[in-house]
């Protein structure tokens, strides 16, 4: 898009620039300011000249607890683990679904449709209790199988998002593989899926977030220390009467690297997915 | 094409390493909480298996209540306590219990409570009254710390023994207040008033910022230091307007209305603050510079009772009511709350011995300095309690809301006294 | 359009099944509990009852109290006619315990042992305030508690009707919480929306170090909402808050402490760090449908002369629609369950100013245990989001679920 540019538009690019500049600075000072008060002692966090943007002793005394005394990476590895698989099942079920709606006819099909719009109307702190005694009952507390109630907050989504892509395919390509014998499931994974890329991975980078920042049910189901995930683990970082604020910087910056790592990688994806499709297209 | 499939593999692949991750993990986890407890599986060939009994307490950042599990661990052939350390965000940990409880679940038989909690659970049903198992093993109620057992004490039964308990203090700086002064905070024998006053006159004095700090955000606090102010709520009006008086005084920084023992503690440590209420923890950090970042030293600093005697707080224990091992349970509770386990406490974490003998223990005293202070043994034999209700916390929410309301604007304080008293009425009458 | 058929039905059982037991039997669950006076707190009302019940637990524990108390005084108790009835009552209770025995829970008993259940309390009452104004006991503050809950044993039903729903209506908090929410939802959805727009066109643009500038945007997305919301209550803090005492430098507010102790200030705050949280969220679902859009329009557009603007009002926000509505709906449902951000922020305050509808639910709930009256807020909170959401897909959806 840039080549298409006109050669004497310097002027707005150069406006185009500050605005970009100015927009970074926004959206990432709150988070660079994190990062430096990772650095500092706890005296001067909240001490006399908690403005310094150069920490006056800086310190590595908060990485190191947090890494070795509160074992964070256990809880990047449990949250990278709930996570992926909350990805990959809800992504599978949703893409069945939202492909059932968008091509075949059914009974009930808005119903269904509004169902799944209709639970993620309800505030997450009601479906605890219930899923709790059901946990328990099956004897499922403290392990991963904490993926499934997460389907109640990604699955609508997923959904959502889903059938508006499909619908975009034309129907065209589907009825040709139809002649070529391919079955309904073929279809589906190997013409649909493929063309629908970006809607495909703007889900997949949905539901893994929504599912990296679940708090509730994963400190109430999974208690158990070695089960604690990321937002679990860093509401630990305290004492009765304060937050440990060093701490939770070193554990914020800790974690943010992960989440970047992957997000780096689907949105490639979106992009990338658009031109194999458009050139099928 | 080929891409898709290589994803699609790179997608199983994740999913079998991952399905086998948690068949492990679930393995680790279990012998984790097993080694914990440094119980090996030799022991088990000769002793037999233990009753294992669950405490759900929350995480404590010195090694006393690890210490104290170890030492009943050992000298109990029949029990092993496994811990489960819960957040030491206090409401997530109250929403935690509650569904744990409220479910029936018998996943904890051991649990810690904040005093203000004791009511609530044990007008649910969810924790066993004591007094049965007190009597058949002589257990006497006025060995234990009398602000905490009144806690713990709903319609009539005792349902909790002290985990730790807490006072609130007035804290001050030895080498700014002078002597006459001091003599006057350590009794006990001054007003509010008088406070205020020393406040000002201290404030301008000296380089501190300001006079008094304390509590006074919308939150538990709040509700804690309205009844230091107002005397449990016998003089509602009188202590509301002392607040005020306090709010608006030059001597108090401008937004002690976010103030939470975070805040207070920053400006106290810090030289800001000539007084500070706030509790024992406090010590213990301006003892620790290194962690804490205090910048004032232990010899500068002393403290007193409040003028209307501190608030009780600290930690209860009980047992809950599906516990399927309840002896066992019982025999953890009297083991931590008695003078073995309450000694650990105090010793290995500083933590204020609820029972009461240990407070002339020399091994008690030695390793926990604020107890030899004269002003805090003055302090402890004048806290009061907040009321112990199943409603508590939807009073103390009334309180808080309507003081909060009365101190940022400066006016309705007939309203604000009304609301409270009514909060405060119908906790009574339940 | 194809007839799904029994084998097609296989594409919609997972998330049937998934839907049914992990959402909408908790819901339905809620949804009983708003028909009851169901509060975690008090034993008579811990658990949905349609007919009387009979606490055989309760029962059982008073019963050991009554005689662990009466024996403990016996002594104090001088007169012999007194020894006598207190024995008896103890006698009463025996007979009493016996009908109960190997019973446990909360069970259904006849009318007529709940006569002699009464009748037992009734007595035991006069006697002990006798008992108490007579001699010096030593439990005299205690026991008539205990009696009282031999009383507290028998449950009445809890069963309310609508009794919640009408309580809801008299209720001014649920009033100011409404609005609360909505003055969040309107104004946060709406900067995200227009933020969330000119991010995605942003990101969308191929240039030089475009990674990093996507990457970047979505830092704020990336960091668990939990922790996002301890982060900005640390940047906002009256005296270390670096967000804070910015706005006061460039005149925004007259000091920083004003920040979170003003209404205005606190729900401003509020929103500001959820726009900064979400919008990254809001982009990535409008960059998605930014790509659906075929380059070609684009270029036949350039060739007809088609001004950049007229460019984006006549083909990219048509053919933005889809993404537009889903990307609107979802921000709406989770603008209005906001509860984790305003929770750590405010806790609600000052002085109510900032409790929204979650917040409220939740005190009610949790910190309260009055799960009944909570699951009405609950329900309500339902009715208004459906309705938001019903006049989006009225407005935005018409052609959305059609074929292209």
């Amino acid at each position: 898009m840039a080549k298409q540019k006109h050669p004497n538009s310097s002027k707005s690019n150069w406006l185009f620039l500050v605005v970009l500049a100015f927009y970074l600075v926004v959206v990432v000072f709150p988070f660079l300011w994190i990062f430096i008060t990772s650095f500092k002692s706890t005296g001067e966090i909240f001490g006399n000249n908690p403005f310094n943007i150069i920490p006056e002793n800086p310190t590595l005394s908060h990485y190191s607890s947090v890494i070795f005394d509160k074992g964070i990476f256990t809880a990047i590895w449990n949250s990278l683990v709930v996570s992926g698989v909350t990805t990959i099942y809800i992504v599978f079920v949703a893409t069945l679904a939202a492909y059932a709606i968008s091509r075949f006819d059914f009974f009930g099909k808005n119903l269904l449709l509004g169902i799944v719009l209709a639970v993620s109307m309800f505030p997450q702190m009601i479906v605890i209790g219930p899923i709790y005694n059901l946990f328990v009952d099956l004897g499922w507390t403290n392990s991963y199988w904490i993926t499934l109630p997460y389907s109640s907050i990604t699955l609508p989504m997923a959904v959502w998002i889903l059938v508006t892509h499909f619908n975009q395919i034309p129907m065209a390509l589907e009825e040709s593989a139809k002649m070529d014998g391919a079955n309904r499931f073929q279809t589906l994974f190997r013409i649909v899926f493929p063309l629908a890329a970006p809607g495909v991975f703007t889900t997949a980078i949905i539901v893994f977030i929504t599912a990296w920042n679940e708090f509730v049910l994963a400190i109430t189901i999974n208690s158990d220390a070695s089960y604690h995930t990321v937002p679990v683990a860093i509401s630990f970082l305290r004492t009765q009467f304060e937050i440990l604020w060093g701490q939770v910087a070193a554990a914020t910056t800790l974690v943010t690297i992960p989440t970047l790592l992957i997000v780096l990688f689907f949105q490639k994806q979106i992009v990338s997915g658009l031109t194999s499709g458009g050139v099928k297209e | 094409m080929k891409k898709w499939l290589s994803l699609l593999f790179l997608v199983s692949l994740m999913a079998i390493v991952v399905a086998g991750c948690s068949g492990d993990g679930g393995g680790e986890g279990g012998e984790d909480t097993g080694s914990d407890s440094e119980e090996t599986s030799g022991d088990e060939g000769s002793s037999g298996e233990k009753t294992v009994i669950n405490f759900a307490a929350q995480n404590d950042n010195t090694p006393a209540t690890q210490a104290a599990i170890d030492a009943f661990n050992e000298q109990s052939d029949e029990y092993k306590v496994e811990w489960t350390e819960m957040t030491n965000d206090s409401a997530q940990m109250h929403d935690q219990l509650l569904t744990t409880l409220s479910s029936g679940s018998n996943e904890y038989d051991v649990i810690s409570m904040d005093v203000v909690w004791a009511g609530e659970f044990a007008g649910a049903g969810y924790i066993e009254p004591l007094d049965v198992m007190m009597s058949e093993d002589d257990i006497n109620m006025d060995d234990y710390n009398a602000g905490s057992m009144t806690s713990g004490n709903y319609q009539g039964k005792q349902y909790t023994l002290p985990f730790f308990p807490d006072v609130g203090l007035l804290y001050f700086r030895k080498d700014i207040v002078s002597e006459e002064d001091t003599q006057k905070l350590v009794s006990g024998d001054y007003t509010y008033e008088d406070l205020l006053a020393m406040s000002e006159k201290y404030a301008s004095e000296s380089d501190a910022e300001n006079g008094i700090v304390y509590q006074s955000k919308q939150y538990e606090g709040l509700t804690v230091n309205a009844t230091e102010f107002t005397n449990q709520f016998d003089e509602t009006e009188k202590g509301l307007q002392m607040m005020q008086k306090f709010t608006a005084s030059d001597a108090v920084p401008e937004d002690v209305l976010n103030y939470t023992e975070g805040e207070t503690h920053t400006a106290f440590e810090n030289g800001n603050a000539v007084f500070a209420r706030n509790w024992p923890y406090m010590y213990g950090r301006i003892m620790d510079p290194e962690e804490s970042g205090a910048t004032i030293k232990a010899d500068q600093v002393s403290v007193a009772p409040l003028p209307n005697g501190g608030a009780v707080g600290g930690w209860l224990l009980g047992i809950t009511s599906n516990s399927e091992n309840k002896e066992g349970a019982w025999e953890f509770v009297k083991f931590l709350s008695g003078p073995e386990g309450q000694k650990i406490m105090s010793t290995e974490g500083g933590y204020l011995p609820g029972y009461t003998a240990l407070l002339e223990d020399e091994e008690v005293l030695e390793s926990n300095d604020l107890l030899n202070f004269e002003g805090f043994q003055a302090a402890l034999d004048s806290t009061i309690a907040r009321p112990v209700s199943p409603e508590y916390s939807k009073a103390s929410n009334e309180i808080q809301v309507a003081v909060h309301k009365y101190l940022s604007s400066g006016d309705g304080l007939d309203e604000a006294v009304q609301k409270v008293n009514a909060a405060i009425e119908t906790e009574e009458a339940e | 359009m194809k007839k799904m058929g029994f084998k097609g039905s296989i594409f919609i059982i997972p998330i049937l099944i998934l839907i049914a037991i992990f959402s909408l039997w908790p819901v339905l669950q809620s949804f009983t509990y708003t028909f009851f006076d169901y509060q975690l707190n008090d034993r008579s009302k811990a658990g949905l009852y349609l007919n009387d019940r009979f606490n055989v637990d309760l029962f059982n524990e008073s019963s050991t109290y009554i005689d662990l108390f009466l024996e403990r005084d016996m002594d104090n108790i001088t007169e012999e006619e007194d020894v006598a009835k207190a024995e008896d009552l103890m006698a009463r209770l025996d007979e009493l315990d016996q009908e109960f025995e190997g019973e446990s829970g909360v069970i259904t008993i006849d009318d007529s042992v709940k006569e002699d259940i009464q009748a037992f309390h009734e007595d035991a009452s006069t006697l002990v305030s006798n008992f108490n104004e007579k001699y010096d006991m030593q439990t005299g503050q205690n026991l008539p508690d205990i009696v009282a809950d031999v009383d507290n044993s028998l449950i009445e039903s809890n069963f309310v009707g609508l009794a919640n729903y009408k309580k809801a209506f008299k209720d001014a908090f649920i009033g100011t919480a409404t609005i609360n929410t909505l003055i969040f939802t309107g104004v946060s959805v709406f900067l995200e929306l227009i933020l969330g727009l000119g991010m995605a066109m942003i990101m969308d643009k191929g240039m030089r170090g475009q990674g990093f500038i996507r990457t970047a945007s979505l830092i704020p997305w990336a960091i668990p909402t939990a922790v996002a919301a301890l982060m900005w209550s640390y940047l906002y803090d009256g005296t270390a808050g670096v967000v804070a005492e910015i706005f006061a430098n460039i005149g925004l507010i007259g000091a920083p402490t004003d920040l979170l102790q003003t209404g205005a200030g606190a729900m401003t705050a509020a929103i500001l760090a959820d726009v900064w949280k979400t919008t990254p969220y809001m982009a990535i679902l409008l960059l998605a449908g930014l790509q659906t859009i075929p380059k070609s329009l684009y270029e036949a557009g350039s060739i007809d002369g088609a001004s950049k603007v007229q460019q984006f009002i006549n083909i990219t926000l048509p053919l933005l629609k889809p993404a537009v509505l889903v990307a609107l709906l979802f921000r709406t449902l989770d603008a209005f369950r906001v509860f984790d951000l305003i929770y750590v922020l405010t806790g609600g305050g000052p002085g109510g100013s900032t409790e929204t509808l979650s917040i409220y639910s939740y005190k009610v709930m949790f910190a309260q245990t009055n799960f009944g009256y909570g699951s009405v807020i609950v329900m309500i909170m339902f009715v208004i989001v459906a309705i938001i959401a019903t006049i989006y897909v009225k407005v935005l959806g018409a052609d959305v679920m059609e074929k292209n």
